[in-house]
């Protein structure tokens, strides 16, 4: 979250010399970040990052108190300037109005009825702080609220207090379905369970600690108001503002848990302000309901435990002077710091690691030395997968292959029938995970249809398969399997299928092949790959298209390739080569065919040439590893491939 | 002979100039020059001519003789010239068609050889995750807002009776516990690049991103090892004349917690549009809570560590000269993007 404010406005509640420029730098090395800064006439304007758990640091004051903090530890000398607030109040507190607490709704209750506003309209001076920290101006009596808020850093509210007086306030959760009129005139259905203030008939008045109702709000007729705090239970107030979309800052802020002991600050501040600004003098006694004090918890530290986080030898006096600028108060027992957080501390310093956290920040970590890890290593577990799954998008890359991310999160029907929905997705179209990349692939295909002629695109990507049902009621994360699957467009069919099985032999990896015909893929125009018996994938064209699809598990792959190639001598006698045409009958498969022949005695190697009609050209290598074979020798052989091929496969050598 | 001499002067040049090749002409330089050659002949019969003539007729076959050596010389250029087959050395080149590595691929790598460098061991942990894993174990508070339904997604399935509901792992910090309890007993020093998903769609952000997790836990280690860690990463990745800064931040697992600043290559840290005052976010890190350590079975008192998780696609993109400003682009799968990188 962030929040600006002016340099003016700062040194109101700081007392250095410190320039804008280095307060900004100081700052954002130790304490909350400044991310902008911006001139704004003679003064700047920072933009300032404040993180969740410091909230306590989302005011002007809390800004204030860090750089008190930190600027002395670059050699500036700076101090903080606590206000100095009075109670004023001229009049006892409102006869008839009561509020029924809860005390687990709101942990702190402070109100003041101010009777005579006298003045509506803001001055300038306070016009342009709230301006420049990002606030329009309304009226004197809302700017002071958020005046207060912004200074101070506890939301603040005001009703006019003749349209709440007779109702009295009652604090409950809001029933389901239970409507609100903003402010702003907007209407809202509450979720239930919400903090509201309603009137003892039941109406609700208030959304507190998120946006005031319509039907309590102020208008310039006001003579009366209730200058209001509610310190409520975050969780609650989150889960609404969340849920109705109202993000105002008073939300923001409470959702993280202010500091109940600065709403004193925060009303007496107001107070000042509505008789500085509105001329009020006449204020009613402060209504102040504190149920549950907060328990302050001491945190005990070693200074050798504080060293060794840091890397760096601190004596005990140094570490007091860090941390006592921040309130935490400190107290050495030999060795040993007890540290007692402020009230708006307690939330988070809780542990010895908070205290080192609060010494190395604002002793600066760029003071801290910079050095790699000495020791042991760690030992690399075996069978890891990143070398072969780089290993295959390099091959495939070779191969002319395009990778591509494409999203784990699809719409229903591209996810496959069984698969997994999310609870609250982002919208349809990534509503399910997938289970296949198929659908995926091809839809990134369709996308570069007509700006190339043929491309081949391909992913690594897990999908997640729901266990059975059994299985799921056990407790089982889904199936998580990483597949390779690749798209040819505009591919033939013999280059595709060449695409892949040069990636198998890169990858030492021996597939047999199987006609593949599950209704997914185009008549006999698929194929299915296994290894040793195991299918391990397909290829084919998928259905009522002309795209080739193939698809693999990464992890059967890689467990049949071959990290190491072995090497085959090279024969001393060379080869005898020699194409040999055949005219073989309809619907003879090639590879069954060339897997016959190659088993020939003395046949080294068979590959398919040209194809014409009927009539296929085989390139084939005669080669015996002991000897040159002589022409004799080789018309034994090539008779005996004519032999088999006539009587396994009914085929003839072309004339 | 006179005549005969001047009739095979202009049948020599007819035949020379009509000749194509050059062995053409070497046979006509042999048909007439040659040892038995038809002009070589008629010198050796000089001795038939009359007195009187001879010196006429030896000048005149000296002049032949130059002549045809004179003619067959040129032809023989002019042939070399016209036979020379027309070549543009300059042509453009027919390529072979190769691919593309994703640009994600190719940082992941190189992310991955920085850190398996000095000794950290890559690993991988489900996408699909258990909340014990991804924020119970982790330290967050129930009431985390990372934890609700505004940011993180949560899968439709039954919950685990111990580890809780099924979600989408939003970071890549899941690994830490897990990796924990696989180790055992420290060191650990762990690298994990992974997919993650946040409930959330803009040009920063991507429901579907990448993030690089390193965890190293061992006796004494403290911010200055994270430190070293952090500038080693700076440097190999953008080179020597950028700067990191630890920034004090806020995360449920690691405490004290920084986020990670580079300065800013386009103003050179002076401060511009893009950066924040001459700095850009890098990521989160911190030193590990002790919680957490508790949760993977490593006694927070013996052992200390640190950790970081930033998104790869951010890194990359704040390569200089990349060029890349919204994060939708990286996840395009138009190949004109593609092949690119």
């Amino acid at each position: 979250m962030n929040i600006k404010i002016t340099y003016s406005w700062l040194l109101e509640h700081l007392k250095t010399k410190a320039g804008p420029q280095k307060i900004a730098e100081v700052l954002s090395l130790c304490g909350p970040s400044v991310e902008r800064m911006e001139r704004r006439g003679k003064d700047w304007v920072y933009d300032i990052e404040v993180t969740t758990n410091r909230v306590d640091a989302m005011s002007v004051f809390g800004i204030a108190r860090e750089a008190a903090a930190i600027l002395p530890m670059f050699g500036i000398k700076a101090k903080a300037k606590p206000l100095k607030l009075k109670r004023q109040e001229t009049v006892k507190s409102y006869p008839d109005f009561t509020i029924k607490n809860d005390p687990k709704l709101i942990h702190r209750i402070m109100g003041v009825v101010i009777e005579d506003i006298q003045n509506w309209k803001s001055p300038d001076w306070m016009k342009q702080r709230l301006l420049a920290s990002g606030i329009r101006s309304l009226n004197s009596v809302v700017d002071i609220t958020n005046y207060v808020m912004t200074e101070i850093g506890h939301p603040t509210h005001v009703f006019d207090f003749d349209k709440i007086r007779t109702g009295g306030f009652v604090i409950r959760e809001a029933k389901k379905g239970e409507k609100i009129i903003s402010l702003e005139g907007k209407e809202y259905s509450l979720p239930g369970g919400d903090i509201v203030i309603a009137r003892a008939d039941g109406e609700i008045i208030d959304l507190p600690g998120i946006i005031g109702t319509k039907n309590s709000v102020v208008s310039e007729n006001t003579k009366r108001v209730l200058f209001f705090l509610d310190n409520n239970d975050p969780v609650r107030i989150r889960r609404t503002s969340m849920s109705l979309g109202i993000r105002t800052v008073a939300a923001t802020l409470n959702e993280k848990g202010v500091d109940p002991y600065l709403g004193e600050t925060a009303i007496l501040r107001g107070i000042e302000l509505f008789s500085e600004v509105c001329g009020a003098n006449k204020i009613r006694k402060i209504i102040d309901i504190f149920p549950k004090k907060s328990v302050m918890t001491k945190v005990k530290v070693e200074k050798e435990f504080i060293e060794l986080r840091l890397g760096v030898g601190l004596s005990k006096k140094e570490i007091s002077k860090i941390l006592n600028p921040l309130e935490l108060a400190t107290k050495w027992r030999g060795n040993v710091l007890e540290v007692t957080p402020p009230s708006f501390r307690i939330n988070d310093i809780r542990i010895p690691e908070d205290v080192v956290e609060e010494v190395a920040r604002i002793y600066g970590y760029h003071n801290l030395p910079s050095k790699l890890m000495a020791g042991e290593l760690p030992q690399k577990p075996l069978g890891m997968p990143f070398e072969f799954e780089h290993g295959v998008k390099q091959i495939l890359k070779e191969l002319g292959g395009n990778e591509v991310y494409t999203e784990s999160l699809v719409r229903q029907n591209m996810a496959g029938k069984r698969a997994l929905a999310l609870a609250n997705p982002l919208g349809e179209d990534t509503g399910y995970i997938r289970t296949s990349l198929k659908p995926s692939l091809i839809k990134a295909v369709k996308g570069n249809v007509g700006a190339f002629e043929k491309y081949h695109l391909f992913e690594m990507a897990n999908v997640h398969l729901p266990r059975p049902a059994g299985l799921a009621r056990t407790g089982s994360l889904p199936e998580e399997k990483q597949l390779l699957a690749g798209i040819f467009y505009g591919y033939d069919w013999r280059v595709a299928k060449g695409v892949v099985e040069t990636l198998f032999e890169e990858l030492g990896i021996k597939v047999d092949v199987r006609v593949l015909n599950d209704g997914k893929y185009e008549v006999n125009k698929a194929i299915t790959l296994s290894v040793e018996e195991k299918k391990i994938g397909q290829l084919g064209v998928i259905l009522g298209t002309e795209l080739i699809y193939y698809e693999f598990e990464a992890d059967v792959l890689r467990a049949h390739y071959s990290v190491v190639k072995r090497y085959k001598p090279i024969s001393k006698y060379p080869a005898q080569i020699e194409d040999i045409t055949f005219v073989l009958p309809q619907k003879t498969l090639i590879n069954e065919f060339i897997d016959s022949v190659k088993t020939v005695k003395f046949v080294e190697k068979v590959e398919l040439g040209t194809i014409y009609k009927n009539a296929y050209t085989f390139r084939v290598w005669y080669q015996n590893p002991k000897k040159t074979l002589d022409n004799n020798e080789v018309r034994g052989i090539r008779e005996r491939i004519l032999l088999r091929v006539k009587n396994k496969f009914g085929g003839v050598i072309k004339d | 002979m006179k005549d005969e001499i001047t009739n095979l002067r202009a049948q020599v040049v007819a035949q020379i100039e009509a000749s194509s090749d050059l062995a053409e002409i070497e046979n006509i330089r042999a048909n007439y020059l040659g040892k038995n050659g038809k002009l070589t002949k008629l010198v050796k019969r000089i001795n038939e001519v009359p007195k009187e003539e001879k010196k006429e007729v030896g000048l005149l076959i000296n002049e032949t003789k130059n002549t045809i050596l004179a003619i067959l010389s040129q032809q023989k250029n002019d042939l070399k010239e016209t036979s020379r087959i027309w070549f543009d050395p300059t042509i453009p080149g027919k390529k072979p068609q190769t691919g593309s590595l994703h640009l994600m691929t190719q940082a992941i790598e190189e992310v991955a050889n920085i850190f398996t460098k000095i000794g950290f061991v890559r690993m991988r942990y489900p996408e699909v995750e258990w909340d014990y894993f991804a924020f119970e174990a982790l330290n967050f508070d129930h009431d985390h807002p990372a934890r609700d339904e505004w940011e993180t997604f949560f899968v439709d399935a039954s919950a685990h009776p111990k580890l809780g509901k099924m979600l989408l792992t939003p970071h890549t910090s899941n690994g830490q516990v897990r990796e924990m309890l696989r180790v055992k007993t420290p060191p650990v020093r762990m690298i994990n690049i992974a997919k993650c998903y946040r409930r959330q769609s803009d040009a920063s952000h991507y429901p579907m991103f990448h993030q690089f997790e390193g965890l190293v836990v061992d006796e004494g280690i403290s911010i200055a090892h994270l430190k070293g860690t952090v500038d080693y990463f700076m440097t190999a990745f953008y080179g020597e004349d950028r700067q990191a800064r630890l920034r004090p931040y806020n995360f449920p697992f690691t405490e004290p917690s920084f986020e990670i600043d580079i300065s800013c290559d386009i103003c050179s840290g002076r401060g511009c549009k893009v950066c924040k005052e001459g700095w850009l976010e890098l990521g989160g890190a911190g030193m590990v809570h002790p919680n957490v350590l508790r949760h993977g079975g490593i006694d927070p008192v013996k052992y200390s560590g640190f950790a970081f998780g930033w998104g790869v696609e951010r890194v990359m993109m704040m390569k200089p000269g990349l060029g890349i400003n919204d994060l939708r682009t990286i996840y395009s799968t138009d190949l004109r993007y593609l092949k690119q990188f």
